[in-house]
């Protein structure tokens, strides 16, 4: 089936399958390889992204029922200038593989904008195997923290 | 300090994966598996396959891709899927299945019918213990049983009886998978006769020549391109099933394969680490003095007997102080997955054993347990004349016992309304090793430096650190190197593994950056050049003459019109080895709360002080100390493989098999006592990929102890281990 979807601000038109999802379709047709496929039935996190600027995982998300906005992680920085929690990530050392990365921002993109009251239970969704969490729940912290100072 | 370099490319997506690569013309690729444990594959139909929309090619053991066992010197031979029928585990590879796009290929795959000749399987290592048989060698070369006895002692049981004070005890730790959050894939490129392969892996051009071997082509037509891996932990040591499929297939196709394992395949289709069973047997004088140590370990092992998982080799081998010692390692072969390193193998389950032990030992002794270590560290492995080249493991405990309150632990933990709390701690230990590396550092005539070694860097930090130690040696500001890592065309790097990166190829950059200022040295001074038959010497990145001239190495390089000038350098372990013993140290401390009434056991605060030699970046190297610990919370609290009877994984998946969340971990602080250690390579690095994790499960289970009276000897522990009889 022919499908428009609206991708970090552009217009993508594509003819998939009914079954193809949203990472999927993301990943293998559109070459937007920032979400990744860490176990495929939304138990990791790996691929969380936002729809009409809620996150969803998009490895539970057929691509042809998309029909507000997505953002990934490459439509977060506006040119060279990272957002506030890409920074921060930087800062905090908030990664090492970082493949889970993509994910775990996404998501705490959203803790941030939420003002959620526990990140580390906002946040127990992206799972990271190397264990960055506490440098995770300090990059959402130095992001708030920045917000509250202004 | 500098940040991670590749951090940038991480927070934005960029960072390109193995299976991020989309080459034109790709076509997909998905792995059968195997849905009995032990047997014979009798057929396999796949006529509904093949009419299938989209299937371009179906490969079985009965219409295979021709492939050969490679071998490498560290992980030894590597097994290959598809040339023969038999089944040794369920979730072994039998098939794969290419087709136009992604959803076809998974889709085709399930309509393979397979037909077996089963065989009973053997899953159990409880079960299996009785047919035990003895260990290959390990690594270091020492027999299975290892016997080190005072004169005059006849047997370690005499040892034993003679000791005043002896606890004896059964531990048992769970299998696990390494569960890195990349799942094993691949995208195999043919183009003119050369292959290009982007798949994460430990060491790329390791990874080059096994492919190479395994379809019988020169080393030379190979290419292996992996500048980032998504975790690693030793379970991309060897060249994974999807690189090997990928790379035939594509060559059998003549279009770009990808393929990737899904989750679950991952639980089975690559590597695990084993099951342990230890007994351990302490004997010690009423003042704490340990007088016999024995430590008997039984390891699950496939059918292939290809890896054991060494715990008392690892641990009560070269750990404590005594006189009388026999340590043994059997292995019991089950049909389940391969085995293989991960994160400290033998150290981590060994640990958990002996410093649970240890624990016994001092709440029998009424004795402190960090005095009890204390009493018995060792000043060099019992047995051996070799020494340990910097130890500095008394100093760990005392900075970890102030900062993280020991003085306040009490016998029989405290109460805080529902929650008892309870103090635990332990040693870690991993040995310090390097392995034979070579590096490239260049000189550009733009006044940048490039440092370049084929090496992984699977969220280690060896990009930052080649560039740091560059950057050192060449004695220039670290941001006018480049780092390049991760591509098999590179000088060998060999394999990011036994916490070794940093030493292995921080050597061989101290090795080439000399070599290279040399010849920039030489270029100066030579005729014509603008230091024509000056002395001459080199600092702050410059060529400076005796006679106060000084122009950068890139002005002397576009004066002698050479675009760069660079050097290899190599190391490899040497004569220190025959000095020294080597390792590196630790004391782990934790606090943790179960709950009075549901047995919940939280992990409220933890603390590691380490004594690993020098830290080259300290924030990139505290991360990895705690991932480290946190895997060990994961080990005492959270996962282990699940294998049912039949062979089939009970919880081969994220949502069952257990790891840690961030809801899960407290804050966790890690301290460096530093101590460069260079009689153990130039660098004075050890490492600090797998300490981390060795000891915390044992001081989790000491804790526990402390808090409610109940020593659990198995992990993961569950809540069913703390209820009232």
């Amino acid at each position: 089936m022919d499908i428009s979807l609206q991708i970090n601000g552009k217009s993508e038109r594509l003819s998939v399958e009914p079954g193809v999802t949203l990472l999927d379709a993301l990943r293998e047709r559109l070459d937007v390889t920032g979400p990744k496929k860490g176990c495929d039935r939304g138990q990791c996190g790996a691929c969380t992204v936002h729809v009409g600027g809620r996150p969803v995982l998009a490895c539970l998300t057929l691509a042809a029922t998309v029909r507000e906005p997505v953002t990934t992680v490459e439509g977060l920085a506006s040119g060279d200038d990272l957002h506030p929690v890409q920074q921060a990530f930087v800062d905090q050392d908030a990664l090492q593989c970082g493949f889970c990365t993509s994910g775990q921002i996404m998501s705490a993109v959203a803790a941030v904008e939420q003002d959620v009251p526990d990140v580390r239970e906002f946040m127990s969704g992206n799972l990271c195997r190397c264990s960055a969490y506490p440098n995770i729940v300090a990059a959402v912290d130095q992001v708030r923290g920045a917000d509250a100072s202004v | 300090m500098t940040a991670r370099l590749d951090s940038p490319l991480k927070v934005t997506g960029r960072a390109r994966y193995g299976s991020d690569h989309n080459p034109p013309g790709m076509v997909f690729g998905y792995v059968v598996l195997s849905t009995v444990a032990h047997g014979e594959v009798t057929a396999m139909d796949v006529t509904a396959v093949r009419d299938a929309p989209g299937v371009l090619a179906v490969y079985t053991p009965f219409e295979s891709l021709e492939l050969h066992t490679p071998h490498n010197p560290i992980m030894g031979a590597t097994w290959v899927p598809l040339q023969d029928t038999d089944v040794a585990y369920r979730g072994q590879p039998i098939g794969f299945v290419v087709a136009e796009t992604f959803e076809q290929a998974r889709d085709a795959a399930s309509l393979v019918e397979v037909s077996y000749r089963e065989r009973t399987p053997l899953t159990s290592l409880e079960d299996g213990l009785a047919a035990a048989e003895d260990a290959p060698p390990s690594m270091d070369g020492s027999p299975h049983t290892v016997t080190v006895l005072a004169s005059g002692v006849e047997s370690i049981e005499d040892a034993l009886a003679a000791s005043p004070v002896v606890v004896e005890a059964t531990y048992t730790t769970a299998p696990q998978n390494h569960a890195a959050m990349e799942p094993h894939s691949a995208v195999a490129v043919w183009e003119s006769g050369t292959l290009t392969v982007y798949s994460g892996n430990q060491g790329s051009d390791l990874q080059a020549a096994s492919l190479a071997q395994a379809l019988a082509e020169p080393l030379s037509a190979v290419h292996a391109v992996n500048p980032f891996v998504g975790g690693a932990f030793g379970g991309k040591g060897a060249t994974s099933v999807p690189a090997f499929l990928a790379a035939a297939a594509a060559r059998d196709l003549g279009r770009p394969v990808k393929a990737a394992l899904t989750r679950e395949q991952v639980f089975t289709a690559t590597g695990t680490r084993a099951a342990t069973v230890q007994r351990l047997a302490l004997g010690a004088e009423k003042d704490g003095t340990l007088v016999a140590l024995r430590h008997d370990s039984w390891s699950s092992t496939p059918m292939s007997r290809a890896f054991i998982e060494q715990t008392s080799h690892s641990t009560s081998r070269e750990w404590y102080t005594t006189p009388n010692m026999v340590i043994s390692q059997k292995m019991v072969p089950l049909n389940i997955p391969p085995t293989t390193f991960m994160r400290a193998p033998g150290e981590a389950p060994g640990s958990f054993a002996l410093e649970s032990a240890i624990d016994e030992l001092a709440v029998e002794l009424g004795m402190d347990p960090i005095e009890l270590r204390r009493r018995n560290s060792s000043l060099a492995p019992p047995g051996k004349d070799l020494q340990w080249s910097s130890k500095h493991l008394d100093e760990c405990f005392g900075i970890g016992a102030e900062r993280f309150g020991w003085s306040q632990r009490s016998e029989g933990g405290r109460v805080d309304g529902d929650w008892l709390v309870g103090l635990g701690t332990a040693t870690a230990m991993f040995p310090a090793l390097r392995f034979p590396a070579s590096v490239r550092v260049t000189l550009n005539a733009d006044d940048t430096a490039e440092v370049a070694t084929s090496g992984a860097d699977p969220g280690t930090g060896l990009l930052s650190v080649l560039s740091l130690i560059g950057a050192d040696s060449l004695d220039i500001a670290p941001e006018r190197v480049t780092p390049r890592l991760g591509d098999s065309a590179l000088p060998s790097g060999g394999m990011s593994g036994g916490s070794t990166a940093t030493a292995s190829a921080g050597s061989a950059i101290m090795v080439a950056a000399p070599e290279v200022i040399d010849e920039l040295l030489t270029l100066a001074a030579a005729p014509g050049a603008p230091f024509e038959g000056a002395e001459v010497s080199y600092a702050d990145g410059r060529v400076l003459a005796t006679d106060g001239r000084s122009l950068t190495f890139g002005e002397v390089l576009r004066a002698v019109d050479r675009s760069s000038i660079a050097a290899v350098g190599s190391s490899a372990p040497g004569e220190e080895m025959s000095k020294h013993s080597f390792s590196s140290f630790g004391a782990q401390f934790c606090e943790v709360r179960v709950h009075r009434w549901t047995r919940e056991v939280r992990v409220s605060r933890m603390l590691g002080v380490f004594d690993a030699g020098r830290i080259i970046n300290e924030q990139p190297a505290r991360s990895q100390l705690m991932g480290g610990m946190i895997w060990g919370v994961s080990a005492a609290l959270h996962e282990g493989m699940e294998i049912e009877a039949d062979g089939r994984l009970a919880n081969g998946d994220f949502a069952s098999y257990l790891i840690p969340v961030n809801a899960d971990i407290p804050d966790v602080d890690v301290q460096f006592v530093q101590y460069p250690d260079t009689l153990h390579n130039p660098v004075g690095a050890r490492g600090v990929g797998e300490i981390g994790i060795v000891g915390v499960a044992a001081a989790i289970a000491n804790a526990v102890f402390n808090a409610t009276g109940t020593r659990v000897r198995n992990i993961p522990i569950a809540i069913e281990d703390l209820l009232d009889e």
